[in-house]
């Protein structure tokens, strides 16, 4: 009988904790919409908050977790060595706000409710400027396997990484190592940039017309 | 730390090419890989004295922030590029 690889047993793996990564979708995004709910009740017409959640995939779940690995491979000769609990966004809800001053009182709003979730913001390359707030934790009502990711990202950054998600690294995982090249990242950064600049732009106009 | 264009241009300028499912860069010629990693953590000076430091051009050399990856781990990346 041929040995059963690494990926073998991470599929198994995934198929376990697949029940649990549901629960904490669920509870994650029904917890998360009711703690915005002040703030949505309260926007004007040109602004939005929308919570989204999602499961990662069975592949794509691999793919990251072999991309974990630097050189982008696992070791073979330590086969027990790896486990998809060590990702932290098997179970992931986002929260896109528009426009950007929404993004600092949401993310204000919900770090006061999830004060003991780790945080680790989502920085440009030269670290200068935060494009996603991201917090990872446990539900402990939900699971204590699985963990939660919160990411809280403008309307704008959040439905570009979906619209590249859907587009090229959905239908082909593999292709995912691409954007971590620096010549991606350099073009990655330069549309930040620009998503970045509208937002202040329109948010000025705002301000300008209400004065 | 070095921008993305300039460590870029660098890697370019030695005649590197990018695997997209390793994320490394590598030369065959010169026979050196280097993690996307390795190249974001070593500022320029650095870089350019791994691009250009003698090696036994025999065998392939990682440049693994974590240091040299396993036998395991470098016999398929290596079996990847060639």
């Amino acid at each position: 009988m041929a040995e059963r690889t690494i990926e073998d047993r991470l599929r198994e793996e995934y198929f376990e904790l697949l029940p649990d990564i549901r629960r904490v979708v669920e509870h994650l995004e029904a917890k998360i919409k009711y703690c915005v709910l002040p703030i949505s009740r309260k926007l004007d017409k040109h602004e939005q908050i929308v919570v989204k959640s999602r499961i990662k995939e069975c592949d794509s779940a691999l793919d990251a977790l072999r991309r974990h690995q630097e050189g982008g491979t696992f070791d073979r000769t330590y086969p027990d060595r790896y486990s998809l609990t060590d990702l932290k966004d098997l179970a992931g809800v986002r929260v896109l706000t528009f426009p950007r001053s929404r993004w600092i009182e949401i993310d204000m709003e919900l770090r006061q409710r999830f004060i003991d979730w780790e945080s680790d913001p989502v920085l440009s390359y030269d670290k200068i400027d935060t494009l996603a707030f991201k917090y990872y934790g446990y539900c402990e009502e939900a699971s204590k396997k699985v963990r939660g990711e919160l990411q809280i990202v403008s309307m704008l950054i959040g439905l570009y990484w979906e619209v590249e998600h859907a587009a090229i690294y959905k239908p082909t995982p593999r292709l995912r190592g691409i954007a971590d090249s620096l010549e991606m990242k350099q073009r990655d950064n330069d549309v930040h940039t620009a998503l970045r600049a509208f937002e202040d732009e329109f948010e000025k106009q705002i301000r300008n017309q209400n004065r | 730390m070095g921008t993305l264009e300039t460590k870029s241009r660098i890697l370019r300028d030695a005649g590197y090419n990018y695997n997209f499912d390793r994320m490394i860069y590598f030369n065959r010629k010169a026979k050196k890989i280097f993690s996307v990693e390795f190249i974001l953590d070593s500022d320029d000076e650095k870089l350019e004295k791994c691009l250009t430091e003698e090696k036994d051009g025999g065998k392939w050399h990682f440049y693994f922030i974590h240091g040299d990856p396993s036998d395991a781990v470098k016999h398929e990346i290596e079996s990847v590029l060639e």
